[in-house]
Order: C-alpha cells, then structure tokens, then sequence
C-alpha cells in the first residue's frame, strides 16, 4: 500500500531559527498519527508546511505520488483533499454555520446547492447541532465551534485530515466532546494527522506516535510502546513531566 | 431670514449637483479605493509599488492643485473633460487613495487565521478574499468609510472652482447679485449640514444593521 503523504528531508526556517532539521514521515491511509512533543518543537510546523500553509526551504513533500510543488501543480486542489484543523477554530464569522460549512463546497467546488445543503445538514446532525444551522459562530461554545470546524473540513471529503492542536484553546470541560467526533472520524477510517497534547487521545485511538523536539523525529512508536517503553532519554524527560 | 428662505429652491438645486458629484465620487472612490488598497498589500512589487506611489502622491498633493491638473491640465494632453466629468474624475482619484488607506486598514484587520482556514478549504486568494476577508473588512471600516463620505461631501465645494454649479458655486452666485453674503453661506452651511448629518445617520443605521448579534 503506498503511502497518503511522504514527508523527505523536511527543512524549514524562520529567519535565523531552524525549526525543522530534516523530517522523513511516512502515512498510510488509514492512520490516526498523533504528533506530541514541546511547543517550539516543529511540530505544527510540520503540520503546516503538509498543506503548503508555511514555505520551505529544503526537502519534499508527497501526496501520493504527486510532488507538491507550488509551481508545478495547482496547490489548491490539494488543499482541498487535506482537511485542516486549527488550534483558534478560524470559523468564518460573518457567516451562519451552515454557510461555513456550505461555502466552499458550493464556490470552488462548484457543486449542487441542495445537495451540499442536504450534506451540512447530515453533518450538523451527526455533531448534533442541527438546532444551530443558522446561528452565527460567536453564539457558539468553543467546543461547538471546533465541531463546526471539523464539519466544515469534512464537507469537502478530504482524503487526511489535519488537526493542529484542535482541543488546546477549548475550556477543559469542552475538550471531550471535540474529541469524541475526532473518536468517531477515526473509527471510521479517515486517515489523521494529530497534533495534541491529549495523551489519553493517543491512547485510545493513535496507531502511531511521533515525539518531535528541536526540529526532528525523536522517537517513533506505537502508543503501547511508547508510553511503556519509550527509548530516548528526552521521550521519558517530556512524558514524566506531561503524565 | 428670508433672505436664506428665498434662495433656497437654488441652493437646493445645487446640493442635487453636490449630492450627484459626491455619490459618483463615493462609488468609483471605493471602487478605486478597494483595488489599490488590496494592490498596496500584494506581494507582487509590480502591482504593489503603484499602488503606493498612487496612494503617497494623492495623499500629499491638495485637492484644488488635483481638481486644476484634471480639469486644465489634462486638455494639454490631448484629454479635454467636460466640467461635471471632470470634477467627478478629480474627487473619484482623492477619494480612492484614502480609501485604499482604509481598505488595507480593514484587510490588516482580519485575523490570518480567517486566510489560512479559507486557503486549507481549497479557495484561490482571489476567492479568500471576495468571501472571507472583504466581507468582514467593510464591515470593519464601515466607521471610518462613512467619515471619509462625509469629509468627500464636504470637499466636493472645491469644484466649484471650475464651474460647476454644486452648492457652494450656487451661493457665490446669489451673494453676487444679493450681496448678503452672511444669510447664502449660512444658508450653504445649513444645507451642507443637513446632507453630512444624514450621512452619518444612514451610516450608524447601516452599522447596526450589519453587526452580527
């Protein structure tokens, strides 16, 4: 099985900082992937430069077998196949829910109205928030917008989804339910990338763990593994102060 | 007294031309105003620098010098405006670079995040920004667009100047023959008054209308 996204020799830099130094990644279809490690550590980072939302300087980045290359294919059709999660939720507020949810589906992928409205609707339902189709996101919780932005995402029926930091800006009693509809994605199959401190989350739904720190891969495992018997010396500092 | 209440059927046919000359003026300005304003923020110099040169240069020449360069100056170029045109083109061009000002004040305003989410969903910057951060930017600088109308109704006296017969120029003529310059430019001043307040009025409504509850 080839992999959804192949990460080669990732290097990135912000003006003098390295943040990353050379990152090699593999992701099957399939794969819930939790990234974890300190902040400053390169792992949104790595996150964004997936779906090209920060340049690089050094290195490649594969979906499928494509080459993303700004210049060489046009970067908003992928985009579009990689579903992205941010920490701030970035819901359009000038916009109802529903209409967050039915805007890009309708003005880049030109689809049929009634259909994308019938989708936002099974979508909303399945988050349960129906009730609030035609509200504006600042009446919403935090935890509620989240799930909106989840939706939104999943409208354009991305083939990986990107989550970065999705719970860290939620109040710690809303956490839960952004990550039970995470939960469900998984168990359905959808191909994750998780960028999160929830080490409980990792636990319970991560097929592999990747522990990033100064800009590389330190340690790669399975959650079992790596929380058992992870191997290096600053896997075990980072997890005895976290756990 | 009856003095103003006389003269008012032509002040008031003047405001019609000042009213004209500031709304052509507001919509071409905005228009003019939303391009260079978007130009100023591109990254591509080739239309950056323009619009910066565009935006310094009408900003640091005065409108009078501006209204003669249009309307006297351009005939020698082979380009001859009627008056009315003219004073449009000459206030469209002011009013553009201070909007430009405030557009890109407005756009600056939107959280990159706004951007970034509209970028990961697949749309174009073109579409990012026609659905996602103009939207929200005018609802931002509604405030300071309705100011730059109201100081536009106030300039367009200037074009008096070259003849058109707006509210200002109407009052210089019935003090010539009159010579009660207090009452007309009172008067003028009332009327101007009347237009700015309601101005500002239609502005605060249309703010409240467009703030998301």
């Amino acid at each position: 099985m080839s992999a959804i996204i192949s990460i080669r020799n990732l290097h990135k830099r912000f003006g003098h900082l390295e943040v990353l130094k050379g990152i090699d990644l593999e992701i099957q279809p399939g794969e819930v992937m939790v990234v974890i490690g300190p902040s400053g550590g390169g792992k949104s980072t790595m996150l964004r430069c997936i779906n090209h939302l920060e340049k690089y300087e050094k290195g490649e980045i594969y979906f499928k077998d494509v080459l993303l290359k700004e210049k060489q294919i046009n970067i908003n059709e992928y985009r579009m196949k990689m579903g992205m999660v941010f920490q701030q939720f970035n819901l359009f507020p000038h916009r109802t829910v529903i209409d967050n949810l039915m805007l890009s589906p309708l003005k880049v992928k030109k689809m049929n109205p009634s259909d994308v409205k019938e989708k936002a609707l099974s979508l909303l339902k399945r988050i349960g928030l129906s009730e609030k189709a035609n509200a504006y996101p600042i009446n919403l919780s935090g935890g509620q917008q989240q799930r909106v932005a989840i939706s939104r995402a999943l409208m354009m029926d991305p083939e990986l989804m990107l989550f970065d930091e999705p719970t860290s800006a939620l109040d710690p009693e809303l956490v839960g339910e952004v990550l039970e509809v995470m939960k469900q994605l998984a168990r359905e199959g959808m191909t994750m990338i998780v960028v999160t401190h929830e080490m409980g989350f990792a636990r319970e739904v991560g097929h592999r763990m990747i522990f990033i720190d100064g800009g590389v891969i330190v340690e790669e495992a399975t959650p079992a593994e790596f929380f058992k018997n992870p191997k290096s010396d600053r896997t075990k500092e980072f997890l005895r102060k976290v756990l | 007294m009856s003095d103003i209440i006389a003269s008012m059927p032509f002040l008031l046919q003047g405001a019609v031309i000042t009213l004209q000359v500031t709304v052509l003026a507001a919509i071409f300005g905005t228009i003019i105003g939303t391009i260079f304003g978007m130009g100023r923020l591109s990254k591509v110099p080739f239309l950056r620098i323009p619009s910066s040169i565009y935006i310094e240069f009408v900003r640091g020449t005065p409108l009078l010098v501006q209204i003669y360069i249009i309307y006297f100056g351009l005939p020698s170029l082979g380009i001859d405006l009627p008056p009315f045109t003219a004073a449009v083109v000459a206030l469209s061009i002011n009013a553009g670079a201070y909007t430009a000002e405030i557009v890109r004040a407005g756009i600056q305003s939107i959280s990159r995040g706004q951007t970034e989410a509209a970028r990961s969903l697949g749309m174009t910057v073109w579409q990012t920004m026609r659905y996602i951060i103009l939207p929200q930017a005018f609802r931002n600088i509604l405030p300071a667009l309705g100011n730059e109308f109201i100081a536009l109704t106030k300039e367009s006296s200037l074009v008096s100047v070259i003849g058109i017969a707006e509210l200002t120029r109407q009052g210089q003529y019935i003090i010539s023959r009159t010579f009660k310059s207090f009452e007309i430019y009172g008067g003028v001043a009332i009327v101007y008054f009347v237009i700015t307040f309601t101005m500002a009025q239609i502005v605060n409504w249309i703010e409240k209308k467009v703030t998301i509850k």
